[in-house]
């Protein structure tokens, strides 16, 4: 790295940023070889919370694998049950009935509002101020209360099922979801207030790891990662699926307003921008929820027809994909998921060379990854 | 305090036989050890204040469960400190691993001896008291470094090597920030300069409000000295959620509590020099502290002063938990880019103002209009 | 980089630094702005459906193991014998709720719904042990043993009963149909006996 000839000789320093660290939200091993404090190759290491998920679905039910696809992303739970059912019930050709369609939008979006919280406290947090964080984690409880009060859980939600939901919403569920989000929108414009734009947090962020469009999309990135590089993707609108047609919102694209485009500001605040669509989408969705039945007739020995299908939904932190084999039985042949946590370690080696080792930090939390996710 | 020895022994008969420098020794230890309570106490206290505020300001209570409002909180911090286990990790240099913490100690303890507590409180008052707060202040930086390289991890090298260079580079602007004081002053004592800034004009008397310039150098002197004393944004050295707690990460037990008191003992030298060079010390306003009996005068400007020190201290936390870090290169570009320049040209602003209005203050030229 | 862009520079970080520092001033002066809940002096309220620990109420259990089937970590397990009156006896149901993950669906599936999720959730301990709740308090030996000796009691009775008819039926052949009516239509009475009961 010296270009200085007659420099003393220097030696690169490999540093394991390891399993067990403040920083890398979950349990991710990445191996830096520094020059000094300038990254020259970072290599993360996934594996440690490898749970053989896709191996436990060639075992249980399609209707038992649900609780199992809570643990897949415990911060956006509700959109991973709710990507499961489509999926099976694209396979089967089942009919959902439509209350049980706006309710998994409700919880759909509310889960992204609680997800995105997470990813904005918990990076604020890596660059050092402890406040927001705090902030994030009270309006958070406020989501996990309403979901306590429809499921009965507030983090493994196990809400959906093949065929609808689990139950009806209670009385005074739709009215408190409309008081929370009254009283969480003015928030955002503190949050902005407080940290977003806050100098110092720019200039962390902005112009750091500077992913174009062409790369984005040459590496798979999806989500937030993807649209804050311009392009302005999302499953909701371009391929969509359940009742998203019927909500108007925006599609959350960076701008390259405080440095380059798609650096992880702008993906920062393509997740702040987010969380105001998702409050426009609950809102309608509660106004427009018709009533009716929430579980569609799914015989108990539920067997699909021999078939295979992919079916993709729009989680927080991109595209969960869910690839299912059925072959007649009541187990699935073969699931994969794909998750857009595990595609964004692709780009992670390119982007950090030339990097400090605080732009390591930053770049993991721009992200936004999970490690269940990626290990599942 | 050869002065106050030679009043003991002419007061007290019994010891009419004791040489004097035997008097004046005890009489050091003594006010040594007053000052390291005060000192230790104000650090614990201190690290309670900076939970509960950080409780107040992230909507949610800090330390509530021992003792009343949580007030025992740190005798129980410090009680399990001292009971954990002494670890030394394997390869690390034990010599300069044990002497780590006493150089970050002494650094920042030696430093309260020219603080300006009171009218008649201060425990040497050094006609240097500036240049020798500054000097041995830098202490400090040979304990951090110390400890980032024997303890034998790539996380706490990196620590130290951060934490040297940013105390090094802010340690310019906190003594060009000072200077100001110093020259208004026409003395490096502290003391003189608390007088200084005593006087018929109370409040108005301080040297904050005596010409834009030193209004100027009193924020400049305290971002430089928000990262003297590694507090967020400069809290790079220690950065809990990058380096794991930086240098100190292989540290246990009462070496880590060592640590950890020093920065607060840091944070209060730095909240009394603001005080003392800006705020008007222990002034009482409208008052001649010099000329109340001796217990009042004391007490009341030991109050104030200790007033004026923990708002400081308190303007200190807030920031720090408001603010996110910077890294380390854009804080190096603080240092030498900003802060610097902008110290020199209010040096030179104010000594070209004293030069020019021979040492008066906007306050004493208003005064002049109206007689 | 030029004068201007200097200047803009300092007076950006001072004026958001204020703008953060007057945010959390407003929190850090109202006490209002709290919320801790002072566990366990306070608790939460807890909703009507939380899914705490699980609660089987045996006397309506019918042990027709559909919970332990649809468990998706096995976490129940049960024991039973055909008694007496052609119905499963529970001789043993545990649940471990250490290995349970609290997602319902044993207590979707129950027919005689006697299995409920209760709204318990401080069960900390510090051995496996007592993670698994025994919810038949005898010994599920001592249960079969009874259950047997009823078995083989009521199958002596049913012997002798079945030994009384044939020598009445061989005492008297012209009432022969008119018992056999009237065992005909005592028969079906346990059985909807035992229908109403679930």
């Amino acid at each position: 790295m010296t270009t200085r000839a007659n420099a003393l000789p220097t030696q690169e320093m490999t540093i394991n940023m390891g399993p067990q660290h403040p920083s890398t939200h979950g349990v991710l091993r990445v191996i830096l070889t520094t020059d000094g404090e300038v990254v020259t190759r970072a290599v993360p290491d996934v594996g440690y919370l490898h749970r053989g998920l896709e191996k436990i679905g060639e075992r249980v039910t399609y209707s038992q694998f649900m609780p199992f696809t809570d643990r897949l992303d415990y911060l956006a739970a509700m959109n991973c049950n709710c990507a499961w059912a489509w999926a099976v019930e694209k396979l089967a050709k089942i009919e959902v009935p439509e209350r049980a369609e706006f309710l998994r939008v409700i919880v759909s979006e509310l889960n992204r509002i609680s997800s995105h919280l997470i990813a904005f406290g918990s990076y604020t947090a890596d660059m050092g101020a402890f406040t927001p964080f705090l902030y994030a984690i009270r309006e958070r409880e406020q989501v996990n209360d309403l979901f306590e009060m429809l499921c009965g859980n507030r983090l493994t939600y196990n809400y959906a099922r093949v065929g609808g939901v689990s139950g009806d919403a209670p009385k005074g569920f739709l009215e408190k979801t409309k008081e929370f989000l009254d009283y969480f929108e003015p928030k955002l414009d503190e949050y902005n207030n407080l940290i977003s734009y806050n100098k110092i947090f720019v200039h962390r962020l902005a112009n750091v790891a500077v992913i174009p469009a062409e790369e984005a999309v040459a590496y798979g990135l999806t989500g937030p990662n993807l649209r804050g590089s311009g392009v302005p993707f999302d499953l909701r609108k371009d391929e969509p699926y359940s009742v998203y047609p019927k909500f108007d919102f925006k599609v959350c694209v960076g701008t390259g307003e405080r440095g380059t485009l798609g650096d992880c500001f702008d993906r920062y605040m393509v997740r702040i921008n987010e969380m105001r669509e998702s409050i426009k989408i609950v809102r309608q969705a509660v106004a427009q929820i018709p009533d009716g039945p929430v579980l569609a007739k799914v015989p108990r020995v539920f067997k699909p027809p021999v078939g295979e299908v992919y079916f993709r939904s729009e989680c927080p932190r991109g595209e969960t994909g869910i690839y299912l084999i059925s072959d007649g039985s009541v187990n699935p042949y073969r699931l994969k998921i794909r998750t857009g946590s595990f595609v964004s370690m692709n780009i992670f080696e390119k982007v950090t060379r030339g990097l400090m080792i605080a732009d390591v930090v930053a770049v993991i939390g721009s992200f936004d990854i999970i490690l269940p996710e990626i290990d599942r | 305090m050869e002065a106050l020895a030679l009043s003991l022994v002419n007061a007290v008969p019994l010891m009419a036989g004791v040489p004097l420098w035997t008097v004046t020794l005890l009489l050091m230890v003594v006010v040594a050890a007053v000052i390291l309570v005060f000192a230790l106490t104000f650090e614990g206290v201190g690290s309670l204040v900076l939970r509960k505020v950080a409780g107040d300001i992230q909507a949610r209570i800090g330390p509530n469960r021992v003792g009343p409002n949580g007030i025992l909180q740190f005798l129980a911090d410090g009680v399990k400190l001292v009971l954990k286990e002494d670890l030394i990790p394997a390869n690390a240099d034990r010599l300069l691993f044990k002497l780590a913490p006493y150089f970050a100690f002494v650094g920042s303890f030696a430093a309260f001896v020219v603080v300006p507590f009171g009218v008649g409180l201060i425990a040497a008052d050094l006609n240097i008291g500036i240049y020798y707060v500054m000097a041995v202040t830098s202490l400090v930086v040979i304990g951090v470094l110390l400890a980032g390289w024997s303890s034998n991890n790539k996380w706490a090298l990196l620590g130290g090597m951060r934490a040297a260079a940013q105390i090094v580079s802010y340690e310019i602007p906190v003594g060009m920030a000072l200077i100001p004081a110093v020259l208004i002053a026409g003395s490096l004592s502290l003391q003189d300069i608390v007088r200084s800034q005593g006087g018929l004009f109370g409040i108005f008397g301080w040297n904050l409000f005596h010409n834009p310039f030193t209004f100027f150098s009193f924020f400049l002197y305290f971002t430089a000295a928000q990262a003297e004393t590694n507090q967020t944004p400069f809290d790079l050295p220690e950065a809990e959620s990058e380096l794991v707690s930086g240098y100190n990460v292989e540290y246990s037990g009462i070496r880590f509590g060592l640590f950890f008191l020093s920065e607060f003992g840091d944070m209060f030298i730095v909240a009394t020099l603001a005080t003392a060079c800006f705020l008007g010390g222990w002034n009482i306003p409208f008052f001649n502290a010099g000329t109340l009996p001796w217990i009042w005068g004391n007490l009341l400007s030991l109050g104030v002063f200790l007033g004026k020190a923990f708002t400081m201290v308190l303007i200190m936390m807030w920031v720090r938990w408001t603010l996110p870090r910077l890294r380390v290169d854009q804080l190096m570009r603080m240092a030498w880019k900003y802060l610097v320049p902008l110290t020199f040209v209010n040096l030179l602003g104010v000594s070209l103002w004293l030069l020019v209005f021979k040492g008066k203050g906007i306050p004493a030229m208003i005064a002049s209009l109206f007689g | 980089m030029g004068l201007m862009a200097y200047l803009n520079d300092i007076v950006e970080a001072v004026v958001t630094t204020a703008k953060g520092m007057r945010i959390t001033a407003r929190y850090g002066v109202n006490p209002k702005e709290e919320v801790t809940l002072q566990y366990p002096e306070e608790r939460w309220e807890i909703p009507e459906g939380y899914r705490g620990f699980l609660h089987n109420d045996i006397k309506t259990c019918t042990a027709c193991t559909m919970c332990v089937k649809t468990c998706p970590v096995d976490c129940i397990s049960l024991e039973s014998v055909r008694g007496a009156d052609k119905r499963m006896v529970l001789a043993s149901y545990d649940i471990n709720i250490g290995r349970c993950m609290y997602c319902g669906l044993c207590v979707e599936v129950c027919p005689p719904k006697s299995l409920k999720h209760t709204s318990g959730y401080e069960m900390a301990s510090v051995t496996r042990g007592e993670m698994t709740l025994h919810f038949i308090a005898e010994d599920a030996a001592e249960v079969k043993a009874r259950v047997a000796r009823q078995v083989a009691e009521a199958a002596a009775k049913a012997a002798e009963a079945a030994k009384a008819a044939e020598a009445q039926a061989a005492a008297k052949p012209a009432d022969l149909s008119s018992e056999a009516g009237k065992a005909g239509g005592g028969e079906p009475k346990p059985a909807k006996e035992g229908e109403s009961k679930e």
